[in-house]
């Protein structure tokens, strides 16, 4: 997504005034300054860009007491997975873990959300800029809000754009982030959670296909057999984008990067990292994820010292979902095809302990089958 | 006390029928904030002579997800 251009980012529409609900609010109400000065240089001393983050109450908490109660908490402001997570890979000597916190400070914890980066403008990650000019946008535009942070895995699913890979049906049927991501889900619920899977009320294929494991649905022997056993996105996913080595450090004008090597599109089953109730399955996808032992390297040597903890192969639910896919064509398709499984083989000498227990073993791959459901 | 009830009934007249936001939009629109930011010419000139003074904000290294 192309940026705004510098006016254009903060050229506000007068309509605002019109609005029956933050009309009456006075920009000062929210971002300080001075409204009565004529210098901008000095008219916008103390403003604040976004007074929606870290903290939403003074901004929005008076109307919207609900959300903010919550806002704390939602995965999108918190980004508690993140920091769980590197928790448990990090050295857990006290010095090279705040190094590896600067590090996080300087990289990681800049891709968040909050009220005003979804309702208001674009999110600061990708530069920001105004969304229709400061009126409040109910429902966060797609392409300017969720794609533009979510855009070089999700966004290229959905809409096609890896080459050789369809559309996400979904998609195809223009249906926005929102039909499966309510409001609900993006504002939390209070509760801290360990990722995003086990958000209460995040998606659910069920949500709209409860039918499948009915006597009347289609392909119902199809789908009882693989129940419990196979995730929906084992049969219904296409390849799907899948980066390492990701680096952070600063050039030479202290300015911030990350870099990451060649991204490469894969489809991996592995044994399913995350089973609970909710996910009793034994497969499911596996994306690899860009985190490396030397990712923080600028910063500290030996950052990540327990890195083996945790896989680099994670549970991955891609956006390009399809009814009829390869892998699902006819069982022989998939059983008794190794190269839809994440084996030893596929996996980094280097990344073999993390990944022990995703990769499939040879037995546990399906057999082929000779009987073949009409 | 003829008066008084005249004005009475103008205030009143005017608490009902003229929407409360009134007053404060005109309110906001005076403000130099409104002002300049409704106005694309004066923001122009205004992030140009800023383009100029600071440096790029942005690291020329490649990015991860975009």
């Amino acid at each position: 997504m192309e940026p705004l251009a510098p006016h254009e980012k903060i050229l506000v529409n007068g309509k605002i005034l019109e609005d029956e609900n933050h009309g009456e609010i006075a920009c000062v109400d929210c971002h300080g300054g001075n409204p009565d000065d004529p210098n901008w240089k000095t008219a916008h001393e103390g403003v604040i860009k976004d007074p929606t983050y870290p903290d939403a109450t003074k901004a929005c908490g008076d109307c919207h007491d609900e959300i903010n109660k919550n806002y704390t908490k939602s995965l999108h402001v918190s980004l508690k997975p993140f920091t769980l997570i590197i928790d448990k890979r990090a050295n857990p000597n006290d010095v090279i873990r705040n190094k590896v916190e600067r590090a996080m400070n300087h990289h990681c914890y800049h891709c968040h959300s909050s009220c005003g980066q979804c309702h208001i403008s674009r999110p600061t990650s990708v530069e920001g800029g105004l969304l229709d000019g400061h009126l409040f946008q109910k429902k966060p535009p797609m392409q300017e809000v969720c794609t533009a942070c979510h855009g070089s895995r999700i966004q290229k699913e959905y809409f096609g754009e890896n080459k050789g890979v369809l559309p996400d049906v979904h998609g195809e049927k223009d249906m926005k982030c929102e039909k499966c991501h309510t409001g609900e889900e993006m504002h939390g619920d209070g509760k801290d959670y360990a990722n995003r899977y086990e958000v209460e009320n995040g998606p659910k294929c069920f949500g709209c296909h409860e039918g499948v494991y009915s006597r009347e649905a289609k392909n119902v022997i199809t789908h009882r057999i693989h129940r419990g056993k196979a995730s929906c996105q084992v049969c219904h996913a296409q390849p799907y984008k899948n980066c390492s080595a990701c680096h952070v450090g600063e050039d030479k004008n202290g300015l911030t990067f990350c870099k990451t090597k060649a991204s490469w599109l894969d489809f991996k089953i592995g044994l399913n990292p995350l089973k609970s109730e909710k996910r009793p399955e034994e497969f499911a996808i596996l994306r690899h994820i860009p985190v490396d032992r030397g990712t923080f390297d600028y910063y500290v040597k030996d950052g990540l010292s327990n890195f083996d903890t945790l896989p680099t192969w994670k549970l991955a639910t891609p956006h390009n979902i399809r009814r009829k896919t390869s892998q699902n064509s006819h069982c022989n398709a998939c059983h008794g095809n190794e190269s839809l499984f994440l084996l030893e083989k596929d996996v980094e000498d280097k990344e073999k302990e993390a990944n022990r227990g995703v990769v499939v073993p040879a037995n546990l791959i399906p057999r082929k089958q000779k009987w073949q459901p009409k | 006390m003829k008066y008084w009830k005249v004005i009475g009934l103008v205030v009143a007249f005017c608490l009902v029928f003229i929407p409360g936001n009134l007053f404060i939009g005109q309110a906001s629109e005076e403000s130099q904030c409104f002002k300049c930011h409704t106005s694309a010419e004066k923001l122009t000139e205004i992030t140009r002579e800023i383009a100029q003074t600071r440096p790029a904000l942005k690291c020329a290294e490649p990015e991860g997800e975009r």
